[in-house]
């Protein structure tokens, strides 16, 4: 008879005392398939602790940067208000409610797919996908419920950063601003379609991912169009560019 | 509820967190000390700086505490903006480099605490103790982008307490702490987490 599950990982782990690592010992002496597992996890265990960094992708600092520039502006701004040294109103109310609009995502808009019947009763989970049956519909009504609360937020946020982009596309040049275009209308394509695979299966994790994919990419998109507004106004050409540099066509 | 009880004190790991980073090696104390206090000040290159140091380390832990990179990506965004905001309470009592992965493991075992409680999917306990059922013994080494792939595949719970015992070196007590489960769960979280990867990794 093979020993327990713990006793396996507990000798891998050297966590055995003498007498227990030595019972172990006599039969992986004579157990292939047991001396297959110990090498195994030992492999793993190896592997685990030795394993690459990750980079991470080239755009994460240029939106921790803007996000940290507007920060600063805002408090700046803000002093200045304090010393009465006011900047003109309509930039002061343009540049607190892009700050506050791009802090929004870092503060954390968040939603995590699942299904209805994903969820855990003491030690015994129902099986996803189970929207059907006494407990079932509940499930599917809360996950439809968390859905649309997390819809709501972004739809908000976005409508938010429209207005903002909207208002001030004047400050960008055509070539641009098309560009900026084509790109938001992909992605409303894809939030079209991914709303009508969620009108057909309300609790598809994949279809509830894609939607909340498609509005995550539609804020980054945005919070970039602020962003280069922002550096235009500012006659920043360098920051501009960056951002520019990262707007790639779609579709 | 003072602050310490609402959250555990970050330990450091049986192996240092922060061995292998590049950045320790170079950003000495006095440069360390420098650009934090730059960045203070508003000099968001000295910040950028800081970010290139230590961004790797940042998002790797971030990328496999969440189990995907858009996640992870999201999460970097966010330490590093707390970091920022932080700076002041960096006393250069530890390493730079120290003081951001215990901010950044802070800021990621919120995000799991938070998952979980939506998730619910925490299994507490292992199938029960029967004989364990080898399988068949694989012909190559395990290759270590296989493995992160994998890692993302591991259900929510398991992976967070592999990732803390086997990837980043803490104790099962330590584990167990920063999770907020028993040393015995989070034992066999990771037997599970290795059985699972054993089998996706076959």
């Amino acid at each position: 008879m093979h020993p327990n599950e713990t006793a396996i990982h507990d000798y891998v782990d050297d966590a055995l005392g003498a007498a227990e690592r030595a019972e172990i010992d006599r039969h992986l002496a004579s157990c292939d398939d047991c001396r297959a597992l110990v090498a195994d996890l030992r492999e793993i265990r190896r592997v685990a602790g030795s394993l690459d960094l990750r980079e991470p992708p080239v755009r994460a600092w240029g939106r921790i940067e803007r996000a940290i520039r507007l920060e600063n502006e805002h408090s700046a701004a803000r002093e200045s208000h304090l010393s009465g040294l006011l900047r003109s109103k309509a930039m002061w109310t343009w540049m607190a409610a892009a700050a506050v609009l791009v802090l929004a995502v870092a503060a954390g808009l968040r939603y995590t797919p699942r299904q209805a019947g994903q969820v855990t009763t003491g030690s015994a989970a129902t099986t996803p996908g189970t929207a059907a049956g006494a407990g079932g519909n509940g499930d599917a009504q809360a996950v439809e419920a968390e859905l649309r609360q997390a819809a709501e937020h972004y739809e908000n946020a976005i409508k938010g950063l429209e207005q903002i982009a909207n208002a001030e596309q004047g400050e960008l040049d055509p070539r641009t601003a098309a560009t900026l275009q084509k790109n938001l209308s992909v992605i409303d394509q894809a939030i079209t379609e991914s709303r009508a695979a969620l009108r057909a299966e309300p609790t598809s994790a994949p279809a509830q991912q894609s939607l909340i994919d498609s509005f995550k990419t539609k804020m980054a998109l945005l919070q970039d169009t602020v962003a280069l507004i922002n550096e235009m106004r500012k006659g920043n050409e360098a920051g501009a560019a960056r951002i520019v540099s990262g707007l790639k066509p779609k579709g | 509820m003072t602050a310490s009880k609402q959250r555990p004190v970050i330990p450091f790991p049986s192996k240092d967190a922060t061995a292998g980073s590049a950045a320790d090696g170079r950003a000495d104390a006095a440069e360390a000390a420098s650009l934090v206090s730059r960045s203070q000040a508003g000099d968001v290159d000295a910040f950028e700086t800081i970010y290139r140091q230590h961004a790797a380390r940042i998002y790797t832990l971030a990328c496999r505490m969440a189990g995907s990179p858009e996640d992870g990506e999201d999460l970097l965004q966010e330490i590093f903006l707390q970091a920022y905001r932080k700076l002041g309470s960096f006393k250069g009592d530890s390493s730079l480099g120290t003081w951001l992965y215990r901010l950044a493991l802070n800021h990621c075992l919120d995000y799991v605490r938070s998952r979980r409680a939506k998730m619910s999917k925490l299994t507490e306990t292992l199938d029960a103790e029967t004989s364990y059922q080898p399988v068949a013994r694989r012909d190559t080494p395990i290759a270590k982008l296989d493995l992160e792939r994998a890692l993302d595949r591991l259900p929510d719970g398991c992976r967070e307490a592999f990732v803390l015992h086997d990837v980043e070196g803490f104790d099962h007590k330590e584990v167990g702490r920063l999770l907020g489960i028993a040393e015995g769960t989070s034992k066999s979280q990771v037997f599970k987490a290795r059985a699972k990867l054993r089998a996706l990794l076959r």
